[in-house]
Parts: C-alpha cells; structure tokens; sequence
C-alpha cells in the first residue's frame, strides 16, 4: 500500500511528473490527430463512391453494353444488390455562356449520362443536388443569406426530368466547381460571383466524338442544354469536372441508342435501293453502377456481380437470335469503387502506414522522457529509498513504486493525450475555418494586454532581485509580444486546400484503432521508461541511500 | 535485570570492511555484543570508529563480511543474505532512529508514523498485483477483441466488417490487454490510496500511532508535513515510526547528534520513558552524557568492543 502512497503523492506534489504526462499527452495526440486525419481520407474516399458510383461499377468503355436492361433486371434480382443502374460515361466539350472578347469560355468535361430514378436509387444523386429546399434540419444550419433558402431557386424537379420546364430544352446538371459563378466561402457555403449570377437557367452548349463501329466518327455531336441544378459530391475532382445529362441524350449524341442495323457487305434491298437491314442494333451504355443490399461489403457484392455478369453472357452467347453480343466476361471491368480509386488509394494507405511507423517514435520519445525525468527523481529520493528500506521495504516494493508512478504517468498522458485528440479531430473544421479567418481584434489587444502585465510582473522581480521570476517575466512577454504580432499579421490561411485534397472538408472522426493502440504503446513505453530508473532505485543499497546528501 | 536471561540480540564475532576505491578499509575486527530484553546498552566511540557500521549491521541494513561473524535474534541467526528474512526483521522486530530524522518529505507527520504498518508483511502483495495485471489483461483483451468484432461480435466495434482480419484482430486483443492492466492497476493504487486514507482516520494502526504521537506532544502536528516541524518535533516523529510497528529494539544512531542541548534531553527523555515502558534500546553516541542515559555502556575502538 506504501507504493501506493508514494507513487500518488510522487505524482501530485512535484510539477516534474506533470510534465512528464503533459509530454506524453502531446505525443499520444499527436499521432491520433495525424493519423485520424489520413484514415478519416483514406474513408472518405473509400465511402465516397456510394455518393455518386454507388458499390460496384460494371464497366465496357467506347462500345458498350448491349441488352443492358436484362443484365439490369438479373443485377436487382440478385439479393446482394439494392439496386442497378445504366449509365454512359464519356468525355466532351463544354461551352459557357461566359468568357472574353475571344468568346465564351470552352472546358473539358467529363461527361455521364444517367437515368434520374435508377441513378438516385444507387447514388446519393438526390441528395446532393445543390438547388433544392433544404429540410428544416438543415435549414436551421444555413447561413441567413443562403441562397438555398429562396424557394423561387429549388431546381429538384427539373433536375430529376433533365429538361427545363422554361425552354423545354434537355437539362443538364453541373459539378459545383465547374461552373466559375460559385464562389466557395471558407465555411464551406457557396456565394455568386459576380452577384446573382447563378448558374440554373443558363444555356450551354456540349460537344461529344461519337464512336461508330469501334472507330472514332469525325462528326462530333453538339446540342445545346439548359442547366437545370448543381450537385456537390464532396469529392472536389468530381464537382469540378463532372456534368450529367440524361441517359437518353447521351445515347442519342454518342450514338449508343438502339439503332438499324445494315448489311456491310454491300448487299441492297432490291425494293429501296438502300443497304439491306439485317436487325436492330440494342441501346448500350458504358457502364452499369450497383448498389450493395444492407450488411453487403463491396467485395461480396463485386462477385456476385462478376458470376451474374457471366451468366448473361452466356446466356446471351448462345442466343442466335441475337445479332450484338456482350462483351467477354475477361474484357469487361468489374471493380468496387476502391479498386476504381486504386491508384490514389494505395499511396495514401502507403503514406498512412509509413506515418505510423514514424510516429512510433514518440512512444521512445515518451521512454525517454519518462526515463530522464525517472533518473532525476529516484536520484533526488535516494534517502527516502534508504529510509524505506531502514523500514522494511522490500527491493520488489522500491521497483514497484517507481514502476506504478512510470504506468500512472502513461496512463493519464494517454487518456489526457486521446481526449484532446479526439476534441481536435472532431472540432478540426471549426479550427482549419477559424484559422481561416483574420484574428479578432479582442484576442490582439488582450494578448498585447498580458504581455505589459508580465512585462510590468519582470520589472517587479527585477527590482526585488528575484534572478528567476525576473526571467519567467521576460520570457512570457516576450512569448505574448510576439504572439500578439503574428496575430496582427495574421489575415487567414487556408491548410486545407480542396483541390489538392479531393475533399472540400478535413476527416474529422477519430481513428480508435489507432488511438487505442497509440494509448496502449504509450503505456508500455512510459513503464519501459520507468522500468531502469526504478532498478537502479532498488538496487540502492540502504546504508548509502540513507547517507546521501 | 536478571543475568541469567538470554539476549534478545547479539552480534557475534563481527567483521566489516569497505572497498573505497581500490582501498580496503576494515572497520569492524570480530566485534561482538550481546544485549539482553529491555537493556539500553549505549555504543560510545570516536567518528570513524564504526559505531554505526555495527549497529546497521546489528538492525539489518548492512551485512558483515563473508565469513564475517553473525546476528543473532532471539538466539536465532538472523539470515542477513536473503532479502525477505532481513526485511521482516527490518519490519517486525526492529526500529530505527537516525541522527538526521530522514522523515519522507510527501508524508505527513501521521502517515510518516504509520509508515512500518502500511509495508506489506509477506509476498501477497506482489502475487496481489500479479492477479490485478492478469484480470486487467484479460478483461481488456476480451473487449479488445469484442470491439475487433472477433468470434460472435463480428459487426460490432471499432473495426470497419472488412478490416477485421485476424492480425488486425490480434493487434486489438493485445492493446485493450495493456489498456485493460494498465487502467486495473491504476484503479487498484487509487482504492489503495483511498483505504489508506481511511485507515488514517480510523483504524487501530492510526488510532495507536495517533495516541504515540500525542503523547510525544504532536498531537496538533498529525498532518503536518516534516518540513513544517522543528528538529526536536521531526525526531519525536521519527521515534514514532520507529515504534510504529511495536519493535523488539530500538537501534538509535544519534539520536541527539543534529539537536540542541535542551531538545536533545527531551528526546532521551522520550527514549528514557519506553525504556522504562520495557523497551529495548541499542543507542550509538559520542557523546558521553548522552551514553549516560543508558543502562550499560559499551566503547568501540579499532572495531573491537571494550565493555
């Protein structure tokens, strides 16, 4: 029970273990911080793909798939899946209605044509369309001059139909970034620049390469669309160059939709004069989007999806009557969303790993600190070593003291370090946006404030004669001055850059895994750290323990 | 006295030397000393004679040289080479006072009384801890492997269904096994603290040890802390643990070395009254008013003893 005792007062009457657990409390937060931060990424981008991919992506690039409504209807009848849907992925040309004196301005575009109703079923579509009523939930955590707000702007119909109730023109709905109207405020809201100017309602034109026959036509296929909403994935590479027309559309521009097919060799229809029809050509589309059931992991899924894929294909192989066949099981892609991301995935997930291993330098940082800390103390308690001893404690006793205190100091510097942590990553936004900001006038002024009082306090202890308090005083005020400046200076600076870290928000739920294990690594460090200091402490022998000065 | 009664402790045939550096320094040659049950035998002797060197050898702090003679308790050889032995000697039957109080600083006056009490007796303690870090280690490693979704939990904790793999698993089970000890033993300290906080306030121990300690007039200094006493008060404290645990002797290493004069009769007067009261007390001085104080005096010169 001594040990205890000891190993309690040890700890609360001396500022040296204070700080011990403050340092260890750092370096646990540390690593949690940094590594919550590239787990909270590598999720993201991993759960990303249900906002707009959903689970698994079935995919025949250029020529695509034919008779894609049977397969369909086999995906939704498998129970791994909760829905399909057919889309068309390709790349286009896209007019603005805004520009310069050489004419309006003309990006590249991604472009996918997609079924509101079957897309929506396996992608977050309808939730992310930017223009549309927000609920009151959300409503309530808008900013006054929202622009969503306006009822007059709510767009969701239009975007569901992809056409535009004014016009009647076919819609199109845009990534947030790619239009140049929407100016992103650091909170994350979006304002118009210039003001009202706001991308619904515009024209634009997009240019699409057709393939005929597995070449490229020379006749590229321009139409002009209304746009008719935005959406916001939250992956900032897809906001910016994303759009999405109707699958229809997309067919019809990319020559993908059902079709006559003719004789190729020449032969002519004796009663039109024409090439001789031989069938109609099926509509395809270049990729088919499935969303995992409940409880369904992507990977399960994507098998299943692979075995059902390859059944309609031989299904369809051994169908005569059929004149177009789906490609060969080998030759069609079928991945989940993270194996689509591989390429970005697997660096982070390197670079991940490799912080940690890093890192687990802080838990030697932390033995030595307890180590060095440790060695002072049982220095400093050498009498009282001898004095316990003089009482009858034993050598394990005297270890057990010191290697309690070592395991205390772990202990409270883990929870104290995973506490602030977890209240850094969860508050991350709220710090990068405050951040993001110029520093408030009252925070400058009570900074200058304190650094006159401590200036004042150092000038004090300087005429009393106090070395020491003299030089506390100085090194505060000159902390607080400098502070105070860089706070002047201070106009905001964005960490977080959306455009390099795909995401227009930092991760901010806390890694436990790796908390856990962090807290655990400390522990055992601080007690190893503690572990030499405390042998040598009962390797004292009593009689010049007792006789130390 | 009667002479015909066996000594409570003898040190036969003592012999010490000091290695300083590459110097050999003999201090005690086969001294030998015999006190009986509630004798106050007092050690006069110039510094340096090795007064101390046998009375710590004598209490159990120090051990002879190989070969070097023996202790004996009670007419049983005191086995000075095996830790346990020397520290239930050092704990039951034995009480030291040293010239310079040695007083824990992080104690109180109470808890510094109380301190022989509070050293654990047997290896219970030890076996205790070893079953707290086994419980703790196991409890942790069974949530550890609950929140890695291990077995029967798969779904359920930490682990996303398609990171749970073993090795992932495992990492888990062994962290909340370090978590689960770590934060057992910390509790168990913590009840141990606040047990001894308890007793201090009530149990026998602290009743006894509050009782020695009024009557060496401290009674209004019990949670004091040292550094707040004088010299005289810090001595009376440091009786006071060295009574704690009601030893057989008392060995007193000047005890009136680091007072002044008027403190330090105070303090033999203390000394005097549990003599009296029936204890034993092995009393080293150079002081030959202060050896005056005992019932027989015996003078160490060149590491022998001259009765």
């Amino acid at each position: 029970m001594y040990a205890a005792l000891l190993a309690n007062r040890y700890l609360t009457s001396r500022i040296i273990p204070l700080i011990a657990v403050a340092a260890v409390a750092l370096c646990v937060a540390l690593v949690i911080i940094v590594v919550s931060v590239m787990t909270g990424f590598l999720d993201m981008l991993k759960t990303s793909g249900r906002t707009m991919m959903g689970d698994v992506v079935i995919t025949y690039p250029i020529t695509g798939i034919p008779y894609y409504e049977q397969l369909i209807a086999d995906l939704e009848a498998m129970p791994e899946a909760d829905g399909a849907a057919p889309t068309i992925d390709t790349f286009g040309l896209l007019e603005m209605p805004y520009g310069n004196e050489d004419g309006n301005l003309i990006e590249t575009v991604q472009v996918w044509g997609i079924e509101p109703d079957s897309f929506g079923r396996v992608s977050d579509f309808k939730d992310i369309l930017w223009w549309q009523t927000p609920s009151e939930e959300v409503a309530v955590t808008l900013a006054s001059d929202d622009p969503r707000l306006d009822t007059d702007r709510d767009r969701l119909d239009e975007a569901m139909a992809m056409r535009d109730d004014w016009t009647g023109e076919p819609g199109i709905v845009f990534g947030m970034h790619v239009s140049q109207f929407n100016e992103r405020r650091s909170d994350g809201s979006y304002g118009f620049s210039p003001a009202n100017a706001w991308m619904p309602g515009n024209n634009v034109m997009l240019t699409l390469v057709p393939i005929k026959g597995g070449r490229l036509s020379l006749e590229p296929e321009s139409r002009r669309f209304t746009v008719v909403n935005e959406f916001q994935s939250g992956v900032f590479q897809i906001d910016k160059n994303r759009v999405l027309i109707s699958l229809a559309d997309a067919q019809e521009m990319l020559r993908l939709g059902k079709g006559v097919l003719y004789d190729r060799s020449g032969a002519l229809d004796p009663e039109t004069g024409l090439p001789r029809v031989i069938g109609e050509s099926p509509a395809r589309v270049t990729q088919i989007l499935v969303r995992a059931a409940a409880g369904v992991t992507p990977n399960e899924l994507r098998e299943a999806a692979a075995a059902t894929y390859t059944a309609f294909w031989e299904r369809c192989a051994n169908d005569t009557s059929l004149i177009r066949k789906p490609p060969d099981p080998l030759r069609t892609t079928i991945r989940t969303w993270e194996q689509q991301l591989r390429d970005v995935i697997a660096p982070v997930e390197k670079e991940r790993e490799l912080m940690r291993i890093l890192f687990s330098i802080v838990y030697i940082v932390c033995a030595g600190l307890v180590l060095s800390i440790f060695w002072a103390i049982v220095h400093e308690k050498t009498r009282d070593i001898g004095i316990l001893r003089s009482t009858g404690a034993s050598r394990p006793g005297i270890l057990g003291i010191f290697l309690v205190y070592g395991l205390v100091i772990g202990l409270l510097g883990s929870l104290i370090g995973a506490l602030l942590g977890w209240l850094v990553v969860s508050n991350i936004n709220g710090i990068h946006h405050a951040l993001g900001q110029p520093a408030p006038l009252w925070l400058t002024l009570t900074t200058f404030a304190l650094a006159l009082v401590m200036l004042l306090i150092a000038i004090t202890c300087a005429i009393r004669g106090s070395i020491l308090k003299w030089l506390l005083g100085v090194i505060a005020c000159l902390i607080l001055s400098v502070t105070g400046v860089a706070l002047l200076l201070h106009q905001g600076f964005l960490v977080w850059d959306p455009s390099v870290y795909y995401f227009n928000e930092i991760p901010n739920s806390t890694d436990w895994f790796t908390a856990l294990l962090t807290m655990a690594g400390a522990i055992l460090f601080s007690v190893i750290g503690a572990a030499i200091p405390a042998a040598r402490a009962a390797d004292t022998d009593p009689i010049k323990a007792l006789r130390y000065e | 006295m009667p002479d015909s009664e066996a000594p409570i402790i003898e040190g036969v045939n003592l012999r010490k030397t000091y290695q300083l550096g590459r110097v050999r320094v003999p201090v005690l040659h086969g001294a030998s000393i015999s006190i009986k049950p509630r004798e106050w035998v007092a050690i006069l002797g110039a510094s340096g004679s090795g007064k101390s060197t046998l009375l710590h050898i004598l209490g159990g702090l120090d051990r002879p040289d190989t070969d070097g003679g023996d202790v004996m308790f009670k007419g049983t050889r005191v086995e000075l080479d095996r830790g346990r032995t020397t520290n239930e000697y050092r704990n039951r039957s034995i009480g030291f006072v040293f010239q310079f109080y040695h007083l824990l600083p992080e104690l109180d006056v109470l808890e510094n009384a109380v301190l022989a009490k509070l050293i654990p007796r047997t290896g219970a303690s030890g076996l205790f801890l070893l079953m707290v870090v086994l419980v703790g280690g196991l409890l942790g490693a069974g949530l550890g492997a609950i929140a890695a979704g291990a077995g029967s939990f798969e779904g359920f904790g930490l682990l996303p269904v398609e990171e749970q793999t073993d090795m992932r698993s495992l990492i888990l089970a062994l962290t909340g096994m370090v978590l689960g000890s770590a934060t057992l033993i910390a509790l168990v300290q913590l009840a141990q603290v606040l047990a001894i906080k308890q007793r201090s306030r009530s149990s026998g121990v602290a009743t006894a040890a509050k009782t020695t300690l009024e009557e060496f007039g401290l009674g209004h200094r019990l949670h004091h802390r040292p550094r707040e006493l004088s010299g005289g008060e810090r001595q009376r404290v440091a009786i006071a643990r060295a009574l704690g645990n009601a030893p057989d002797v008392l060995l007193a290493d000047e005890p009136t070395g680091n007072l002044d004069a008027q403190t330090g009769r105070e303090i033999l007067d203390l000394l005097k009254e549990r003599h009296e009261a029936g204890l034993t007390i092995i009393m080293v001085t150079h002081d030959p008013k202060v050896a005056a104080y005992a019932d027989r005096i015996v003078e160490l010169e060149d590491g022998c003893i001259r009765t």
